[in-house]
């Protein structure tokens, strides 16, 4: 089995109307064994940028603390915000420089423009190639079970609630049909003028 | 180990020998699929090949084609081996890979004909109770692990309605109204759907003269792009009228701009 | 090399030509089955791509085997082993028909089905099998298979290449999981038909062994219908 899912987990991120969210379970495991309910895979980069690391734990951290070095020292050198697309830069040239021995995450990225406020969802592969599209990003064990949610359930132009539902339902009902993803659940709505994060109750079986 | 899950100091023992392990995964079917009675795999490798074969159905009846090259790896020994056979009035049978596979085939599909000829009772055997028969047969080796490495077209006039079908080495059978074998299946299978889609466009069946250019263009193509390929071919009309070989055609290669083929 | 154009590797020039080629007895040639049963009905459905690899061999092969006027089967996977398996399958329905003169009912049929798939337990077909029908009392029932015979009854089902992108759809729709303040009830048939196309439109979307078209199949007392509907074909 892939070193990519010797943890599980499960992450999406959506665009809706002058808004993004980007969800994730909280599953920490070891293969089939659970070992925590309560494990953050979603970063806060910046009052409108997240990150989200799914795939080895390990890496997830490690990655997370590289990747805010790195942000420090850009927006210290800048003096301003990094933009997503940017940040989506750093993060696809951080790992392609372990091309050959790579961390073990496909990180999804969710945020505004911190001018326009313009909504951005962007994934990478583990050695950095980078997919920015019009509608969502799915990573984690269940991205099958996950795409199949957000094709259907996906539509242009959702509000913050519908997106928020949307997103939800697109997660929990992924995650039940994966062995490795679940036991409980976080959504981040985020907004030009308000961030929400919510805890959804799941199945914790 | 068996199952997928490496064991290591750090995980539990297994359950039992070679079971799964507690808290990990067990990988089924594990990498071994096949059945478990090992031995000198007896499956043999193509040696004397043709290549592709190429099909369609048109107005009233099929039209098949493929060149008359038998290959010996890379190199074109047998220049003059016909791969596209008459079985009977209504029906005949295009061949690729394996060619000693498809004459062992060959003397046994003869004696069928024989047979029903035989009986005289006015029926003969007719396309798709060939390919079933095919199916079931290349089945049967595939099941025994000692595969026939071929792959068939058959094609015919069955209940007076064109009738095109073709099975594999796995006996993996399906009709359609265009099919085509080995490199043709990605190579002149495209531009034979294109020129399909435009005959339905236009709402008319394809006629035999149509469909014999589009599978001398797809030819043309092929001998250009497959290395296996060879500039003779043989093409077979079998409609309503009844069965008509065209006779060995030649490729009208022009080597003029050759020349101009640059930057390899 | 093991070669048998030159056995005493007289000449290795020739290394590159007639060489051991792999065999494996199995082929994955793809496809999607979809299935919900109501009160009074059931539907099947698969779409009709046939492809191995990067190839479609044909946009037209229907996966849905009617073994009686009640049960249908849908098949996807190995192409060939569904073929032999639907040949046998239909054998043992007129052997049935025969020795007890009346039809085969859809849950002796999902028995017979469960059986003949764990006979072949060590070389086994590799098919995703869903069977769809009416049973005794006229309600739709669907079950479910995996390739060495496991059998489970419900009331929806998704298998094959897109199978898991279509399910957890269906649980969320038809079976209102993570749903408040719903009731729980069978869907009717055209909800059911919706969903399920809807279901397909996505899939197609993202799995490149579903694709080209549809076909659907209705069951109810008074018969069968069928009905066919347009995917993507890229």
């Amino acid at each position: 089995m892939s070193i990519l899912a010797y943890n599980g987990g499960a992450i999406i991120a959506m665009k809706g109307k002058n808004c993004v969210a980007i969800a994730s379970d909280k599953r920490f495991g070891i293969q089939a064994q659970t070992l925590s309910c309560n494990f953050d895979k979603i970063f806060e980069m910046g009052p409108h940028l997240y990150i989200a690391l799914p795939g080895l734990a390990t890496d997830t951290q490690t990655v997370q603390q590289k990747l805010k070095f790195r942000l420090n020292l850009y927006e210290l050198r800048e003096n301003r915000r990094i933009h997503p697309k940017a940040f989506a830069s750093m993060v696809s040239n951080l790992l392609y420089e372990r091309r050959f021995g790579p961390f073990f995450v496909e990180p999804v990225i969710a945020g505004l423009d911190p001018k326009t406020f313009e909504p951005f969802v962007c994934n990478l592969d583990l050695i950095g190639c980078p997919n920015i599209p019009e509608d969502f990003v799915v990573g984690g064990t269940c991205s099958e079970q996950l795409y199949g949610m957000c094709e259907a359930l996906w539509k242009p132009d959702l509000l913050p609630d519908e997106l928020f539902e949307t997103i939800s339902q697109a997660l929990l009902n992924a995650v039940d049909r994966d062995a490795m993803s679940g036991w409980g659940a976080r959504v981040y709505i985020i907004e030009k003028d308000k961030i929400v994060v919510k805890e959804l109750k799941t199945r914790m079986d | 180990m068996a199952c997928g899950t490496p064991h290591d100091m750090f995980s539990a023992n297994p359950l039992w020998h070679n079971g799964p392990i507690p808290g990990g995964f067990y990988n089924f079917p594990g990498s071994k699929t096949a059945p478990l009675y090992s031995g000198a795999q007896r499956f043999h490798t193509p040696v004397t090949t043709g290549t592709s074969v190429l099909a369609i159905k048109c107005d009233g009846g099929v039209v098949i084609a493929a060149d008359i090259l038998g290959s010996y790896g890379s190199l074109a020994r047998f220049r003059d081996l016909h791969r596209v056979h008459k079985i009977n009035e209504n029906t005949v049978l295009g061949v690729s890979g394996d060619y000693a596979d498809f004459q062992h085939l060959q003397q046994i599909i003869e004696q069928k004909v024989i047979s029903e000829q035989c009986l005289d009772d006015g029926f003969a055997l007719k396309p798709r109770s060939l390919l079933c028969w095919l199916t079931r047969h290349l089945y049967y080796r595939r099941s025994r692990y000692d595969p026939l490495w071929t792959n068939f077209i058959v094609g015919g006039i069955q209940d007076g309605q064109p009738f095109l079908g073709t099975v594999d080495k796995l006996g993996t059978a399906y009709e359609d109204d265009h099919i085509a074998t080995g490199y043709g299946a990605y190579i002149a299978l495209p531009v034979m759907r294109d020129e399909l889609a435009k005959a339905k466009q236009s709402g008319q069946p394809i006629s035999k003269e149509d469909a014999c250019k589009v599978l001398e263009r797809c030819m043309t193509v092929l001998f250009f792009r497959d290395a296996r390929s060879f500039p003779k071919y043989e093409m077979i009309t079998l409609t309503e009228e009844g069965y008509e070989h065209h006779g060995t055609k030649t490729v009208k290669a022009n080597w003029e701009i050759a020349h101009m083929v640059k930057g390899y | 090399m093991s070669s048998v154009v030159d056995p005493f590797n007289k000449f290795s020039y020739m290394e590159s030509g007639s060489q051991r080629q792999h065999f494996s007895p199995y082929a994955d040639n793809g496809g999607s089955v979809v299935a919900i049963a109501g009160e009074d009905y059931a539907i099947i459905a698969a779409d009709t791509r046939l492809s191995s690899g990067f190839s479609i061999y044909t946009r037209e092969q229907s996966k849905l085997f009617q073994l009686s006027e009640k049960t249908i089967l849908g098949c996807s996977g190995c192409w060939c082993d569904t073929l032999t398996l639907t040949r046998v399958l239909d054998a043992r329905m007129q052997m049935y028909y025969h020795e007890h003169q009346k039809l085969m009912e859809t849950p002796a049929v999902a028995q017979m089905l469960s059986t003949m798939l764990y006979y072949k337990r060590f070389f086994p077909y590799y098919v995703s099998n869903i069977l769809a029908g009416l049973d005794g009392e006229g309600k739709g029932c669907v079950y479910s298979y995996d390739p060495i015979g496991h059998c489970e009854k419900s009331y929806f089902r998704a298998g094959g290449s897109a199978g898991a992108l279509l399910q957890p759809l269906l649980d969320n729709q038809i079976g209102f999981h993570n749903m408040e303040k719903v009731t729980v009830a069978p869907v009717p048939v055209e909800k059911a038909l919706a969903i399920l196309k809807d279901g397909f439109i996505s899939a197609a979307e993202r799995d490149i062994y579903t694709g080209d078209s549809i076909l659907i199949k209705i069951i109810t007392k008074d018969g069968i219908k069928d009905e066919s509907f347009q995917l993507r074909k890229d």
